[in-house]
């Protein structure tokens, strides 16, 4: 479970320097990460974007296994040490795996936030480097860069590296491979886990609940982690990572001064979804979780601890008497039970243990290649508590309940693959707690409800 | 004298062409399956049935159908070299002697049926 920030009139030193960085912890776990697709890849692969998406960045079921075999699949020319030998000990793609991406977003909440102006137009929202393509026959990356407008510099976004390889196990096909990467789940295979889950883009001006699941995107590009994979039969995929902390430009070796989240030893993610794949149909039940112990702020002494257990599932029907329309349901689950010691022992929450439900679903309708129309619900209650989740205008609750839920409305057009412009809708029925005067300072709710507007284009 | 020393050529000639021979047919037999491997078996399976669940969802073809067996060598080469509908173009990766083994090992597909 994530804090909010604290009551500054019992805040003790420590925590006054933890308010900060815990917003920005939120923002960052709010707002999570744009998911995309790559032209890259398609320079690679010879293939369409459509190919591996029903729509950006949604894979389907030979995205997936371009995901699984470690983003190498080519049909491009190479250059190789030895053009007789098929095991050459260099084989590199003549087009350098280069991809840009460019945002640019306009953002209305239907009150506006105090003191600041409504109808926020950021040119750009973010705009994206990717290396993403194969560095060898088994090597490839999806690695990701992004300038963030509000922060004005560019930062180490979404990254996954990984080798990959085919063999048999009992007689039925076996992919398999290692995995080095900075947020835990965004080495799956499916959209209903929290790194490439809907909404798969979001506003970084509009605010968002408080409280979050930590595998919610609360470690997203602030930790490190390598892990196995292997799918078997095409049935059965099992993952696990273990992670440490990581953050961004931060000294080095960490003191955790500044972080709320620093792991203490290693904190380990787990994966398991079974998957039956027909020519109309693809489904995906599965499980995931993460285990953490953390010192906040601190790379020593007492630990918070949190450990996330989550269900999902996908299931995507291709419509082939509809001109292969797909319309896809997705939908998780994730219980996070926490011990925060630390941060009670802190004066940051009024008891140690906690618990956090978190439930998203959504469907959507894809109309070909071009338009997508999808609607999503959320909800999140758990343990009410008023030091973590104390009053302050617009981010804060005034009974320091954690529980929001709402809407979100999704309508997108890609004219073309690579040029994307979307709307969205979000709706509150419930923000911090309430539905009226939540943060103690009189904004309801429907206040937070917003129009997004975005162009994209990926090159 | 004449017929043994014949005896004995046939003998050294079978032994060369086990020696040195049959390594590199089988050399380019492994060499084929590699690329088959390496870019086949993504949509049309180990078997080339099509049966993975990449190629169900592109709607790959069995290799092994009468379909695609009916089809000249020549339409093959065609097909891997420039691409046809969903398969993409692979005369710019594979050489030319490689797409002629790959169209033999698609031939040989049925056999393992």
């Amino acid at each position: 479970m994530r804090t909010a920030d604290f009551v500054p009139a019992r805040c003790s030193l420590l925590l006054k320097t933890l308010c900060p960085i815990v917003l920005a912890a939120l923002m960052l776990m709010v707002f999570k990460p744009d998911a995309h697709a790559v032209p890259s890849y398609s320079r690679q692969t010879g293939l369409p974007c459509a190919s591996c998406h029903f729509a950006p960045p949604e894979l389907n079921a030979f995205g997936r296994k371009f995901k699984l075999d470690g983003y190498v699949f080519k049909t491009k020319p190479e250059v190789t040490d030895d053009k007789k030998d098929h095991n050459a000990a260099l084989q590199l793609l003549e087009a350098f795996p280069l991809s840009v991406l460019f945002d640019t977003s306009l953002t209305s909440t239907k009150a506006p936030q105090p003191g600041t102006q409504n109808g926020n137009f950021l040119f750009p929202q973010d705009a994206s480097l990717f290396l993403a393509g194969a560095w060898s026959n088994h090597v490839g990356s999806f690695v990701q860069v992004t300038y963030d407008s509000q922060a004005d510099h560019f930062s180490w976004d979404n990254t996954d590296i990984r080798y990959a390889n085919n063999h048999e196990l009992f007689g039925k096909a076996l992919a398999y491979g290692i995995t080095l990467n900075n947020n835990p789940t965004v080495e799956d295979l499916w959209n209903s886990t929290p790194a490439w889950g809907f909404p798969f883009t979001s506003s970084n001006v509009a605010p968002g609940p408080s409280a979050g699941a930590l595998i919610n995107g609360g470690l997203a590009q602030d930790v490190a982690g390598v892990g196995g994979y292997a799918m078997w039969n095409e049935h059965l995929y099992i993952a696990g990572t273990l992670y440490r902390s990581e953050h961004i430009g931060a000294a080095q070796p960490l003191t955790g001064t500044g972080s709320p989240i620093n792991i203490r030893g290693t904190a380990p993610y787990w994966r398991v979804a079974w998957q039956t794949v027909s020519k109309n149909d693809s489904l995906e039940v599965g499980a995931y979780g993460i285990h953490v112990r953390s010192t906040p702020n601190a790379v020593v002494g007492p630990t918070d601890s949190y450990t996330d257990w989550a269900v999902d599932f996908q299931y995507d029907r291709t419509i082939p008497q509809w001109k292969s329309d797909v319309l896809s349901f997705r939908g998780t689950y994730i219980r996070e039970n926490s011990s925060l010691v630390a941060t009670f022992d802190a004066g940051g929450a009024a008891f140690p243990h906690h618990h956090l439900n978190t439930v998203q679903g959504n469907v959507e309708y894809h109309f070909g290649t071009k338009i997508s129309a999808a609607a999503g619900l959320f909800h999140i209650d758990g343990t009410p508590d008023p030091l973590l989740f104390p009053p302050a205008p617009v981010s804060g609750s005034a009974d320091g309940d954690p529980r929001s839920g709402g809407y979100i409305l999704n309508l997108s057009w890609w004219p073309v693959q690579n040029i994307g412009l979307t709307a969205q809708y979000t709706g509150y029925t419930r923000f911090n707690g309430l539905q009226t005067n939540y943060d103690g300072a009189g904004r309801n709710a429907s206040g937070n409800d917003s129009i997004y507007l975005l162009a994209r284009f990926i090159f | 004298m004449r017929s043994r020393l014949s005896h004995h050529l046939s003998t050294a000639a079978l032994i060369c062409f086990a020696g040195l021979g049959l390594p590199a047919l089988l050399r380019a037999q492994n060499d084929v399956q590699k690329i088959y491997k390496a870019n086949c078996v993504l949509c049309h399976a180990a078997d080339g049935s099509g049966s993975s669940a990449s190629g169900k969802s592109l709607g790959a073809k069995d290799l092994r159908s009468d379909v695609v067996q009916k089809k000249t060598d020549a339409e093959l080469t065609e097909v891997i070299t420039q691409g046809k509908g969903k398969m993409p173009a692979f005369g710019k990766k594979l050489k030319p002697e490689d797409i002629t083994n790959l169209v033999a090992y698609i031939r040989a597909l049925p056999k393992g049926k």
